[in-house]
């Protein structure tokens, strides 16, 4: 049983109020534009369950969800509920688009890969015996049935957290007229402008230090991915914990964090995913998706 | 049809919008997507017999909802001499025909006008009926020179148990015509030597007494009950029964038989007849199972039956070793074994044709093994293009039957059933389009 969690509510130095909680690992946080305290409270707490709810749902580390089934099911077919179903559906079309870059079952890397900052890096035997347990194209999704060869698992981590912004948003903004900005660990999303007609001024995580550059949203959501904490050094080649599940590799030459400005946190976070993946290649795979981003090497 | 970025980044809007339950998508829901299975085929028989090869081409467009159209389109280019039936001789043996052919002595006389180019196409639409549900239908059609077939099929599928189990039912129908050069041997009839001709080219143009019109006809009937079962994760069994019916000409028109005199040497030649119909029943078992969480391992056996009196047994064991990251190696072998039909004959006694309605010295209807040994290795990278090769060894045993039992001694001293090899290389490449 994880234990209750809060939600705190802070003043802002420049005015205003800032609802707070953590979920996924993350700092969450929720403004709102022109609200008394109470009622940013009462926002804060709409936009925690939602994202308590979907974390619960699709964590790999709990006995008691969805993903757990799926993942000890050892071949068995496993009847999906009709959200993991949407998702399911949604990871098999990236799949596709992606040509197998993205691919909810790569999660399994992490057995050889262990992104601990060491020289550790797997040797190509190590990785030939878990590449068989990655693959979306080995698993049969017939929704709402799912089989999956045992020893295989999947893992939302990889988009969950956007897409939980993006739901947490929807279902805040039923509940009043004013600006909303969720946001999770860097990822976030906007009901729309401010008050007054301005942009949300939002901050970069960058791997440089100095202070965060600052991007304006308007509308819609940014989301980030990057390498910054998790990589392995080895013979000077770094190692970043972005891995190919066509090969098993690490993508090299690729750069250290991603934003990408989009409609969605959802999309906005796969597109710097995506990115992220074509290594060297980023940059070029953001111009032509058309993608607004910001790239630091 | 390759995805520009643009097409992916409106399919990946489109798609996050569905997620996100903000509506459809306004313009295509899913992308059509071609794969395109390729192949080229090259078969070779010892000797300098049949030779082929054949380029197959295959389309299969994914509408999305589970449905699937497939064109497909096989040439087949034949060349080479082929056995027409007859026992070898002490003396050169001529064959009729619009190019007299010659054999040597103690040589079997092997057809050497067999070449062709055999054209097959068909289309396919599978689509579900409900979650549980497949309906699939196809036409298809081929042509030689000589030969025509259409057919159609018509197949149901339903899952059960949440998919572990697949039940089917198949019905196929064929109708062949067959227009051999200088028309329909009348069975059993003597084959005129080129000499008879009464002009010098080789065809005989007064037919009375053995050819019966210029072409005839065949239809077949199959139907297949499947059933597929998942057994646990990682192994699956499927199993077949099928009948089927054919009635009509199903008579080689260019395989005879020779009449021996009691030293063996021939003294005529006489065209071959088969029963008008025949009905064959076939079991078809094959397990499948995923081993080392990396490879495939299948093993396969079949039985077959018909009312010519051949029974076959088939083995067929083959093992996919994945290694490195996405290639493999498949080693494969096949057993095979068949007895003769009743009326399998590798020569005929004087006066026996009149004696019996049915013949045939086609070594396909003898009693026979074969093996086929082989090997396959390929590359299977997701998303990208799939290539194979594969390199196949056949051996097949004749044993001899049907020795007409006056002419027994004098045959002996020929070769009567040799054995026949071949060589078989695939090349396939695979790709989404």
């Amino acid at each position: 049983m994880v234990a209750a969690r809060p939600v705190t509510v802070a003043s802002l130095p420049g005015g205003g109020h800032a609802g707070r909680f953590t979920a996924m690992a993350a700092p969450c946080e929720v403004l709102v534009d022109g609200v008394c305290a109470q009622e940013v409270r009462r926002l804060t707490r709409i936009v925690a369950r939602e994202v308590w709810r979907i974390e619960r749902h699709w964590s790999r580390y709990r006995d008691d969800n969805i993903v757990h089934r799926i993942n000890t099911a050892s071949g068995r077919p496993v009847t999906v509920d009709e959200e993991t179903a949407r998702f399911l559906d949604y990871a098999q079309q990236l799949y596709a688009i992606s040509d197998g870059r993205f691919d909810l079952s790569s999660g399994v890397l992490r057995r050889v890969w262990r992104f601990d900052g060491s020289d550790r890096v797997p040797t190509a035997e190590q990785i030939a015996e878990v590449l068989p347990l990655v693959g979306w194209h080995r698993v049969r999704w017939k929704p709402p049935v799912l089989t999956m060869p045992a020893g295989m698992e999947i893992d939302f981590g990889g988009i969950g957290k956007e897409y939980a912004v993006d739901r947490a948003l929807r279902l805040v903004v039923q509940q009043t007229k004013a600006p909303v900005l969720v946001n999770c660990g860097g990822d976030l999303a906007v009901s729309g402008a401010r008050a007054d007609g301005s942009a949300w001024q939002v901050g970069v995580e960058t791997p440089e230090s100095g202070p965060a550059p600052v991007i304006g949203l308007p509308a819609g959501a940014i989301a980030s991915s990057g390498d910054t904490h998790r990589f392995l050094l080895k013979d000077g080649v770094r190692y970043p914990h972005v891995l190919d599940p066509r090969t098993g590799q690490a993508v090299l030459g690729g750069p250290r964090t991603i934003s990408v400005r989009a409609a969605s946190c959802t999309e906005a976070g796969v597109l710097a995913t995506l990115a992220l993946l074509h290594g060297a290649q980023a940059q070029a795979y953001l111009r032509d998706s058309a993608a607004d981003a910001r790239v630091w090497w | 049809m390759q995805l520009t970025p643009e097409d992916k980044r409106r399919a990946l809007a489109a798609a996050t919008l569905t997620l996100l339950g903000g509506g459809l998508p306004s313009a295509q829901a899913e992308d059509k997507t071609w794969d395109i299975d390729t192949a080229v085929m090259v078969y070779a028989e010892s000797d300098n017999r049949v030779q082929a090869v054949e380029p197959v081409l295959k389309g299969t467009l994914n509408l999305g909802a589970e449905r699937y159209f497939t064109a497909k389109l096989v040439v087949d280019t034949l060349t080479g001499a082929s056995p027409n039936g007859a026992t070898p001789a002490s003396t050169p043996q001529t064959f009729a025909g619009p190019s007299p052919y010659t054999a040597d002595p103690n040589e079997t006389p092997l057809d050497d006008r067999f070449r062709d180019t055999r054209f097959q196409g068909l289309v396919d639409y599978q689509f579900p009926l409900s979650d549980v549900d497949t309906l699939g239908f196809g036409v298809n059609a081929g042509t030689e020179y000589d030969f025509v077939s259409l057919g159609g099929n018509l197949r149901y599928a339903r899952d059960l148990f949440q998919h572990n189990t697949t039940l089917s039912a198949g019905l196929n129908f064929e109708s062949d015509s067959i227009d051999p050069v200088g028309g329909i041997p009348i069975p059993l009839a003597v084959m005129r030597v080129a000499s008879d001709s009464d002009d010098d080219d080789g065809i005989d143009d007064d037919m009375n007494g053995w050819r019966d019109g210029s072409s005839d006809s065949k239809t077949v009937t199959d139907v297949v009950l499947g059933w597929t079962q998942v057994i646990d994760p990682k192994s699956l069994f499927q199993m077949n029964y099928s009948l089927s019916a054919s009635s009509g000409y199903q008579n080689d028109p260019y395989k005879v038989l020779s009449v021996v005199g009691a030293d063996g040497e021939p003294l005529r030649y006489v065209y071959e007849a088969r029963p008008d119909s025949r009905s064959k029943n076939a079991l078809f078992m094959s397990y499948k199972r995923f081993v080392f969480d990396r490879d495939v391992t299948e093993i396969s056996y079949r039985y077959m039956t018909d009312d010519w009196g051949i029974d076959s047994h088939t083995v067929d064991l083959s093992y996919r070793w994945y290694f490195g990251t996405a290639h493999y190696l498949e080693p494969h072998l096949r057993w095979y074994s068949q007895t003769a039909a009743d009326f399998y004959h590798v020569a005929l006694d004087d006066g026996e044709e009149t004696l019996v309605s049915e013949a045939s010295a086609d070594t396909r209807l003898a009693e026979f093994d074969a093996v086929t040994a082989g090997i396959k290795i390929g590359s299977a990278v997701p998303g990208r293009g799939n290539w194979s090769l594969r390199l196949e060894y056949y051996q097949q045993s004749p044993k001899l039957g049907g020795v007409p039992t006056q002419a027994a001694d004098g045959l002996s001293k020929f070769d009567l059933q040799p054995e026949l090899s071949a060589v078989m290389l695939t090349m396939g490449y695979r790709f989404t389009w």
